[in-house]
């Protein structure tokens, strides 16, 4: 299976380099309401994979949900400033650096570090932004594929 | 033009079906959801006991780090198949209007990184597991951070490089 992982992760990543998802100028383009480019590859995206899960919901998947929270909002803001800044979203920061786009490396030190900070204090953050319990497992097993 | 060999981009509308397509066969044959942004966390348990990273990092393990270094994989194959893969420091349009020097061009770079990395953990998903999973499933929460992050990076691009640097 790490096989399978990886050669998705590769096709995704090939289309994300080709398309301008992991281009600074494409990224900016977007944001500056310049360009169409990544309205519609998120569009069709969104649009092909609903049908999609709606059709493997029904052929028996259970999809772990993400339970709504103040931090939706406090993160995805803090997010859009990031994005901004950098031009790449997470996934895209590892196909630059596979592109050679050096300047992904002080990016993914940024993104380590947050992420590390978020570790430090998300036991500071759970009670005012009201963040979900750890007690419950990541991946809840009715998800998981059923035993023959 | 992208930047790199300064390809035409491929069109919209097959990239966001090649997405739609990753996305489906990762959960129809790995049962796994879409979301990168849980990576980070994987990357940080690697180093960190925190308890807060431990949580995911048996599912990490087991497919997102491969997926991740897919990724890597997916963008040098993008650049050899085009040319001559070569390393890139320059970065537009970023260079031109912001014209930073090397620590603070790094120092922006960083700093944009971090709230990248602490936002997206803090909302608990990024453009992959809300904006194209998430969404895909009209998650209320997925729907919030979405208009949260394309709203957000709206207004502060078009503050720098139209009102700042324009």
């Amino acid at each position: 299976m790490t096989t399978l992982y990886l050669v998705l992760g590769a096709i995704f990543g090939f289309a994300l380099s080709r398309s301008g998802a992991a281009d600074f100028g494409t990224v900016q383009g977007m944001f500056l309401l310049q360009d169409f480019q990544l309205y519609g590859i998120i569009g069709v995206a969104v649009a092909l994979t609903m049908p999609g899960l709606w059709w493997l919901k029904r052929g028996g998947h259970v999809l772990a949900s993400k339970p709504s929270h103040p931090g939706n909002l406090v993160g995805g803001a803090l997010f859009g400033i990031g994005w901004a800044m950098t031009g790449m979203c997470p996934g895209p920061i590892f196909v630059n650096l596979g592109e050679g786009k050096l300047y992904a490396i002080p990016v993914l030190a940024g993104a380590l570090f947050g992420t590390w900070l978020y570790g430090r204090t998300r036991s500071r953050l759970a009670g005012p932004l009201q963040l979900p319990s750890m007690s419950e497992p990541a991946v809840p097993s009715e998800t998981l594929p059923r035993q023959a | 033009m992208l930047q790199i060999h300064h390809l035409e981009p491929m069109h919209w509308a097959i990239a966001g079906a090649t997405i739609a397509g990753v996305t489906l066969v990762l959960q129809a044959i790995g049962r796994r959801s879409l979301g990168l942004s849980s990576g980070l966390e994987d990357l940080c348990s690697l180093a960190s006991d925190n308890p807060v990273f431990a949580h995911t990092a048996a599912e990490g393990r087991a497919w997102r780090l491969p997926f991740l270094a897919g990724l890597v994989l997916g963008g040098v194959a993008s650049v050899a198949l085009a040319g001559e893969w070569q390393a890139l420091w320059r970065v537009e349009p970023l260079d031109s209007f912001a014209n930073f020097s090397m620590p603070a061009k790094v120092t922006w770079l960083f700093i944009g990184g971090t709230c990248t990395g602490f936002g997206v953990r803090l909302a608990c998903g990024c453009t992959s597991g809300h904006g194209i999973f998430g969404m895909s499933r009209l998650q209320p929460s997925s729907i919030k951070s979405t208009l949260a992050f394309m709203a957000v990076g709206t207004v502060f691009s078009n503050l720098m490089y139209r009102a700042v640097w324009g």
